[in-house]
């Protein structure tokens, strides 16, 4: 690194504002205040470089998070990874409350090939990474799945059927009611 | 949001004329003889390097612990007085 004490006061200038400090004149009597100041700065190194390379460090470190995690999970995937086929049932987990472990089964379609290896995962990230802010509350409790799963007597996709055919033949009983008969009912 | 002192109520209430640079606020006997011994002998020509760092309190008060032993308490109180008497006057 070239030292700033020999720079003349126009490169001085431009490395102050180019650090975004605030300068006025750089003559002698400021001249050395104001070295002292970029040599602060670069210490610090943060101000002069833009913003946008850590929030691509920030995406990368979300992935790579998620994809770190995903090889305690491949444990838990048990009968939940053996059907979800498919994104339908990711939509369908919309309906229950169980939304982050359907976005947590269905980010795992690729993972039942685990023996090939990560890369249809990899793959599929950045498709299923929307699906990630549901999966981030899921680093909190990782123990849960693995303990709701060893209790499901009944496959998950099954009971979102189930309570999606109570739900439609609910509504066609509403439906059939008379309007004030339907209201009481709601009281 | 501070009280200020006494000096500096004298300091910013007339044009600092010849005053030394002890009458600034912030600036007793021995940071008064340190800035002497630099140049700065009259409030003015601390005013000229105030004027010089554009009336930033920050810079300014860097400049001034840098120059002489100034402690943060003093500095700020200077640089305030200054930047109000620039307010009032300039």
């Amino acid at each position: 690194m070239a030292s700033l004490d020999n720079k003349s006061p126009q490169e001085i200038s431009d490395l102050l504002d180019e650090y975004g400090i605030k300068h006025g004149p750089v003559v002698g009597t400021t001249k050395s205040l104001y070295v002292k100041k970029l040599k602060e700065a670069m210490a610090k190194g943060k101000k002069a470089k833009p913003s946008s390379d850590k929030t691509y460090y920030r995406e990368e470190e979300e992935e790579v998070t998620y994809v770190y995690r995903t090889p305690s999970k491949s444990e838990t995937s048990g009968d939940g990874g053996s059907y979800m086929r498919s994104r339908r049932e990711w939509a369908e987990g919309e309906y229950g409350h169980d939304t982050s472990y359907s976005s947590y089964s269905s980010s795992r379609p690729e993972y039942k090939g685990r023996d090939l290896v990560d890369e249809p995962y990899m793959y599929d990230t950045p498709s299923t990474y929307s699906s990630n802010s549901y999966a981030k509350p899921m680093k909190s409790e990782p123990e849960k799945p693995k303990a709701q799963k060893s209790s499901r007597l009944i496959p998950l996709w099954l009971q979102f059927v189930f309570f999606l055919l109570l739900a439609a033949f609910l509504y066609l009983v509403f439906s059939n009611m008379e309007a004030n008969e339907a209201i009481k009912g709601i009281v | 949001m501070s009280t200020t002192s006494q000096k500096h109520r004298n300091f910013v209430s007339e044009p600092m004329a010849d005053k030394p640079v002890t009458a600034l606020a912030g600036i007793g006997d021995r940071l008064g003889h340190s800035l002497t011994e630099q140049g700065y002998d009259k409030a003015y020509v601390v005013l000229g390097q105030f004027l010089l760092l554009r009336k930033d309190t920050e810079l300014f008060c860097y400049w001034l612990k840098d120059v002489t032993a100034a402690n943060s308490k003093q500095a700020d109180d200077c640089a305030q007085c200054l930047k109000d008497w620039c307010d009032a006057f300039l």
